[in-house]
């Protein structure tokens, strides 16, 4: 087992975990309040990385992070040095690689809260952020447990992006993903299957929690949603 | 009833323009990928057979073909991978063919600021990414590891590696500018674009094993007289003394 790649892989989902929350929680209650094209436009937009190859978003990271494009010059003027093989440009590439699983659920939990609720609480006066705070929040609340889950652990099992982006370095960007995929090509099948298989343990445990929690049901589409 | 006749029709029909559009199955490891479709040109018009190639490490093409992948030859880029295929009876013969050499070169971009170019710019001070390709599966990437320890600078450079799963991801890394010098293949160093971008310097050929790249021949192939033919045009004079101009260098 390569502890070294456990640890990084725990740090980056937690680091991508944490980010995300903070940038889907006002986004996800911006589309769940409301219907317009632009709404959807975004919805769309944070969805794309459901359909892209994640090889091919991580090539397109690694050009864009690069001296040859004005951002990637920017960036390098900002940190320093070019973003790719380093954490941190692994954080960026997985924050936008998971946007979607982070976005998804918040915004369908958001879209369940009645209104009535959230009205009758702007009638007292009080602000919009309070609201949203005290109350969409804590009746969302399964739903936000739902995305940081389904963030992290996709994360963790993120491969294309780093495959393209991250460069194999231990302790940097050697994830697990690509500690198990190198075991595999050198043929070391015994020291892949552990790999694998705590892979698999984790994100079973982790989805059978949500599936498991007081409040959520199962859609047909398989998908944690907060019952009403 | 109808559709039986008609799907039959259709296969008549297609059976003579199958024949005269002949295909072999090539698994070609990545340091070809720049020579392939040159290759496969002049083999289409030479013969009329068209090669289909698919690319890969050799190791992932190796564990693919072991697995039954179905491919009428493989091109590997030494000899290891290629002589798992025998050992493990799924050849035809009992030994790889040695087709080309591979050469390997240090690669920077012009922009580099790192130019002229020489094997001491490895361990310059100004140097913290050096692109190479997994020593562990990659032929050239344990070519460029044996020649850093050959030439004492394995310890210098190794913080500074990012490695890519195979060569032609290697060139990727420091092409896009992200990585600052590659140990990368003559094969892709030689391109039009690569040379007009970048600069090589060989890698002391004394430095490092031969990169012998062999192939065999599939024994399952339902094709093997012709992927016989392919590796014996491979071998000709012809071919062999255009090797250079793909960075390759002869076997005969």
């Amino acid at each position: 087992m390569d502890f070294e790649a456990l640890w990084l892989t725990l740090r980056l989902a937690i680091a991508t975990t944490a980010i995300l929350l903070v940038v889907a929680l006002p986004l996800a209650w911006w589309i769940a309040s409301g219907r317009s094209v632009g709404r959807a436009l975004v919805q769309a937009v944070v969805a794309l990385p459901l359909v892209l190859p994640p090889t091919v978003l991580g090539f397109y990271l690694l050009i864009m992070m690069g001296p040859l494009t004005a951002p990637g010059r920017l960036l390098i003027g900002i940190f320093g040095h070019p973003l790719a093989f380093s954490f941190t440009g692994l954080l960026i590439g997985s924050v936008l690689y998971s946007l979607p699983f982070a976005v998804q659920p918040l915004v369908a939990g958001f879209g369940a809260v009645d209104r009535g609720y959230t009205e009758a609480a702007e009638g007292l006066g009080v602000k919009p952020w309070t609201v949203f705070l005290t109350v969409v929040l804590p009746m969302a609340r399964i739903s936000v447990l739902t995305s940081a889950v389904l963030a992290f652990t996709h994360t963790v099992g993120e491969f294309g992006v780093v495959l393209m982006l991250g460069g194999n370095i231990p302790g940097a960007t050697r994830t697990l993903s690509i500690s198990l995929y190198d075991l595999v090509q050198d043929g070391d099948y015994a020291a892949a299957d552990r790999t694998a298989l705590l892979l698999l343990v984790f994100s079973l445990s982790a989805l059978l929690a949500i599936y498991l929690l007081p409040g959520v049901r199962r859609t047909e589409g398989g998908q944690a949603d907060v019952a009403r | 009833m109808v559709l039986v006749a008609s799907l039959l029709g259709a296969t008549t029909l297609a059976g003579p323009r199958a024949l005269a559009q002949k295909k072999l199955r090539v698994a070609a490891a990545a340091d070809l990928q720049p020579a392939m479709p040159i290759l496969a040109e002049q083999y289409l018009k030479a013969t009329g057979i068209k090669l289909m190639v698919s690319f890969g490490s050799s190791s992932v093409l190796a564990t693919q073909i072991l697995e039954g992948a179905p491919m009428d030859i493989f091109l590997g880029a030494d000899f290891t991978y290629p002589e798992k295929v025998v050992a493990a009876g799924l050849a035809d013969g009992t030994a790889p063919t040695p087709y080309a050499k591979g050469t390997l070169v240090l690669w920077a971009r012009k922009d580099s600021g790192l130019l002229p170019l020489s094997i001491e710019r490895l361990t310059d001070p100004r140097v913290k990414t050096v692109a190479i390709a997994n020593e562990l599966h990659a032929p050239y990437g344990r070519a460029a590891a044996d020649a850093l320890r050959k030439m004492k600078m394995y310890d210098a450079v190794s913080p500074h590696f990012v490695v890519g799963e195979n060569i032609a991801q290697t060139a990727q890394f420091v092409e896009s500018g992200n990585a600052q010098l590659g140990l990368i293949s003559l094969t892709t160093a030689s391109t039009a674009h690569f040379k007009e971008i970048g600069e090589y310097v060989l890698v002391p050929t004394s430095q490092y094993p031969p990169i012998l790249q062999c192939a065999v021949i599939m024994k399952n192939s339902d094709r093997k007289a012709e992927a016989h033919a392919f590796l014996d045009w491979l071998l000709t004079p012809a071919v062999q003394e255009n090797w250079q101009k793909l960075g390759f260098a002869a076997v005969k």
